[in-house]
């Protein structure tokens, strides 16, 4: 009676599958950490993760060494655009604060060129040119963490630049770029601007943000005359307004430049009369 | 921890008894391969020494009806119906003995173990109190319930002694 109870248990085997799938379970699970075998697949994936890890930080570094600009060029027409140049002397962003400004950025193809290049191309291009012929001013201002960089930037930029009437060239300190790019303006227009606020403290970013460099240069001629006018009756006046024009920058502008500047000036002058 | 020689000696010995149970209380093949492999994990990292071959062997019916009750009991198992559940498979049953598997099969989970060691592996009542970590009269009460059960299925259900 019993048997047949044990036999109806006997009929049950673990199957042979099962027996060998719990061994290859247990080997691989238990002993095979222990076993060389799996040393040497340990190794290489270790290996490996150095080795990524090595590949990460210097692929990083290189990202930040390349394509972090170290200097800026601000170019102002009334487009206004920025281009960063890393310590390589590549241009590695070129950015338009303005919808003509980005227009510019995107039809120009200077990225990775070297910023002297660029900038022949630049001033080749059909729309500069268009915006020079018509007595458009253009102001260029280098600025850069690297004092040594951006002098060297803006010595090739005037000499680049050498021989056009309407184009100025500045330097100026990275502090004042950083609060430029806050009120949304390149760094060329920010410079003017705080001219301009220096002669009328009541004009404000915004009211600049859309003018041309050619407006905002015919405003500061415009105020600076009035104060002129102002200083001949008050005879006291003169020295504050050269001061005022003396700090209203680190614009360094070389012999060409402020000779270029003051005939620019002239015929702004003159234009917006003729208007 | 045990050898690999060990493990395999355990496998072949205990093999079939370890699948015994699973059959008793699982219903398809994949959970049966996880108590397998829960069951002989646990013996090769469990490192205190065995009286006796009889010790070891009571261990395994132990650990592998926990096993069983563990998987049984877990969330996903409560909630899910395994697919093959839903195909029948007569195969896993063998034919000659069918009846008596599937009366045993059909018992309410807490007699199964109890019958199966009782009349299969043919351990005594006090044993299997010690095997379940329950007191001897409980263990005969569920096997004479058991026994009352069986009969309506079965002709001949062998008697307790």
């Amino acid at each position: 009676m019993n048997d047949k109870w044990k036999n109806a248990f006997n009929e049950i085997h673990a199957e042979p599958e099962l027996k060998q799938s719990t061994m290859d379970y247990l080997s691989d699970r238990v002993y095979s950490r222990r076993g060389r075998e799996k040393k040497k697949i340990f190794t290489v994936p270790r290996f490996a993760a150095a080795a990524a890890c090595l590949a990460a930080v210097l692929l990083f570094g290189g990202y930040r060494l390349y394509f972090i600009p170290t200097a800026f060029i601000s170019v102002d027409i009334n487009p206004s655009l920025e281009l960063g140049i890393n310590r390589f002397d590549r241009i590695v962003s070129v950015e338009g604060y303005n919808d003509d400004g980005q227009a510019l950025a995107d039809s120009l193809n200077i990225r990775f060129m070297n910023y002297q290049d660029a900038l022949e191309q630049l001033l080749e291009e059909d729309t500069v040119e268009e915006l020079l012929s018509q007595d458009g001013v253009m102001s260029l201002t280098v600025a850069g963490d690297n004092d040594a960089q951006s002098s060297e930037i803006l010595e090739h930029v005037e000499s680049c630049v050498d021989g056009q009437q309407n184009i100025h060239c500045h330097s100026g300190n990275s502090e004042e770029m950083h609060s430029a790019h806050e009120s949304g303006m390149s760094f060329g227009k920010y410079e003017a601007f705080l001219r301009l606020q220096e002669l009328d403290p009541s004009i404000t970013a915004d009211d600049v943000k859309n003018l041309s460099m050619h407006e905002i240069f015919d405003l500061i001629e415009e105020y600076s005359e009035d104060q002129n006018n102002v200083d001949d009756t008050s005879s006291s006046g003169t020295g504050s307004q050269s001061g005022q024009n003396n700090s209203s920058g680190d614009s360094s502008c070389t012999g060409t430049g402020s000779g270029a500047d003051s005939a620019a000036h002239e015929r702004h002058h003159g234009s917006r009369h003729d208007r | 921890m045990r050898s690999e020689e060990e493990a395999r000696r355990a496998i072949g010995l205990y093999g079939d008894t370890v699948r015994r149970i699973c059959m008793v209380h699982l219903k398809n093949y994949a959970d049966t391969e996880d108590v397998f492999q829960t069951v002989f994990l646990k013996y090769v990292l469990h490192s205190a020494p065995f009286d006796s071959d009889e010790h070891e062997k009571a261990w395994i019916i132990r650990v592998t009806i926990n096993a069983c009750r563990d998987l049984l009991k877990s969330f996903f198992h409560s909630r899910t119906v395994p697919l093959d559940s839903l195909i029948e498979k007569p195969g896993e049953i063998p034919e000659d003995h069918r009846e008596i598997l599937e009366a045993v099969l059909s018992l309410p989970a807490k007699y199964k173990d109890a019958v199966y060691l009782y009349y299969f592996e043919g351990y005594s009542a006090s044993e299997i109190g010690s095997i379940l970590k329950k007191n001897v009269n409980t263990v005969y009460t569920l096997l004479n319930r058991a026994r009352h059960l069986l009969k309506n299925r079965l002709e001949e259900v062998p008697d307790i002694e």
